[in-house]
């Protein structure tokens, strides 16, 4: 690093842990989904983890440091104009980088909460498929299918605007997002400590104990061995 | 015996029709049920894997009914125009099964071919080699799902 270039803490270590472990996530569930076979089986596993990262992230989003947090990137009619003019001042999230996390993480939600209902019409359900009916359970299923077009559309995007702000607007934004440093003069991230960080872990872990099922009166109470013909 | 022979192929010739023809409604029907039978039977392997309680004879007889409907020849329900049509609901299958035939019979033949793999693993009675299948079988399944099964 340049001796005499500023640089300030921009994303804290959880969030970038998010971001990474995300990555790492949802590709893997793509690949899963798309290869299915035996591989759907994780890409169940998969997507439990996911509902454990997105909970984490909007509880970090209360609880986080600065620039993690959504008051401080709330995108308003106003604030897009304004960055639309190239009047916003700010550091972290622009209020079209705003609306995009926050368009991402509410399609993430979506098709986590629809895959937990849904079913592959082969030997795999949801976690939770078995508290809604077979009718529903289909219906969720078609929104899974949908808003999983979307969201690739949705990353394909996000990729595209790094590139753009990097060899456009000549701003790098992955770096940031790997080092947690922000070059030149914002005010470092405070806020979002070690409670903050355990407060947001266990409601995650809570969720996705929830999204498990594990809760559920075990395998339906089988009437014992109900007597069926044995032919 | 001339006069014999023309009434005779007549009738061959309209029984055998008879026998290949099933009402669309009932085309669409049959189809269902092969398809929701055979969920049944990838159930039950699927329970015998994964309970640590595993029944060779049950696997055995699920993965030779599933053998058994692959090797039906479910395609003869597949009239023309049963794109449309309500069976026990509405068929969900879509327009291009009558059109990407070349497709649709590869992965139909894929299909057979895990089905009969399954039948043949399911007689040694390993487990382990019976999951690995169901994975194999179940993605031949999807095969088909993803572009021949509309969703809702």
């Amino acid at each position: 690093m340049n001796m005499n270039s500023k640089r300030f803490r921009l994303w804290d270590l959880p969030t970038r842990l998010f971001h990474w472990l995300l990555v790492l996530c949802v590709g893997a569930a793509v690949l899963s989904g798309q290869l299915g076979g035996k591989l759907i089986v994780w890409h169940g596993r998969i997507g439990l983890v996911i509902v454990g990262l997105v909970v984490f992230r909007l509880v970090w989003g209360l609880l986080g440091s600065t620039y993690s947090r959504f008051a401080n990137f709330l995108p308003t009619p106003a604030t897009i104009k304004a960055y639309l003019r190239g009047e916003w001042q700010g550091e972290g999230h622009n209020p079209l980088g705003a609306l995009s996390v926050f368009g991402l993480l509410a399609l993430l939600a979506a098709q986590v909460a629809t895959g937990l209902f849904s079913n592959d019409d082969i030997a795999f359900h949801g976690p939770l498929a078995t508290l809604v009916g077979n009718d529903l359970s289909n219906r969720l299923t078609g929104i899974h299918h949908l808003v999983s077009d979307l969201l690739i559309g949705f990353v394909v995007l996000h990729l595209g605007a790094i590139i753009f702000y990097g060899h456009v607007k000549k701003q790098k934004l992955l770096k940031p997002m790997i080092t947690g440093w922000g070059e030149g003069e914002g005010p470092s991230a405070t806020g979002g400590g070690w409670v903050a960080f355990v407060v947001a872990l266990v409601v995650a872990l809570a969720a996705v104990y929830g999204a498990s099922g594990g809760w559920l009166p075990g395998p339906p109470p089988l009437p014992p061995a109900a007597e069926t013909p044995n032919w | 015996m001339k006069f014999k022979l023309l009434p005779m192929l007549l009738a061959v010739t309209l029984a055998g029709t008879a026998f290949a023809q099933v009402k669309p409604e009932d085309a669409i029907k049959f189809r269902q049920s092969g398809y929701g039978f055979m969920a049944w039977n990838m159930q039950r392997i699927k329970m015998n894997v994964e309970g640590g309680n595993y029944n060779k004879d049950e696997v055995i007889k699920a993965a030779n009914a599933i053998q058994a409907i692959a090797n039906s020849g479910m395609g003869a329900l597949y009239l023309p125009g049963t794109d449309k049509g309500k069976g026990w609901e509405e068929t969900r299958a879509k327009a291009n099964v009558w059109t990407d035939k070349e497709k649709l019979g590869k992965v139909a033949m894929a299909f057979n071919k895990e089905a009969n793999e399954m039948a043949k693993v399911a007689a040694t009675g390993d487990a382990g080699a019976v999951e690995e299948q169901l994975g194999k079988l179940g993605g031949t399944c999807k095969g088909c799902h993803d572009d021949f099964k509309a969703k809702r």
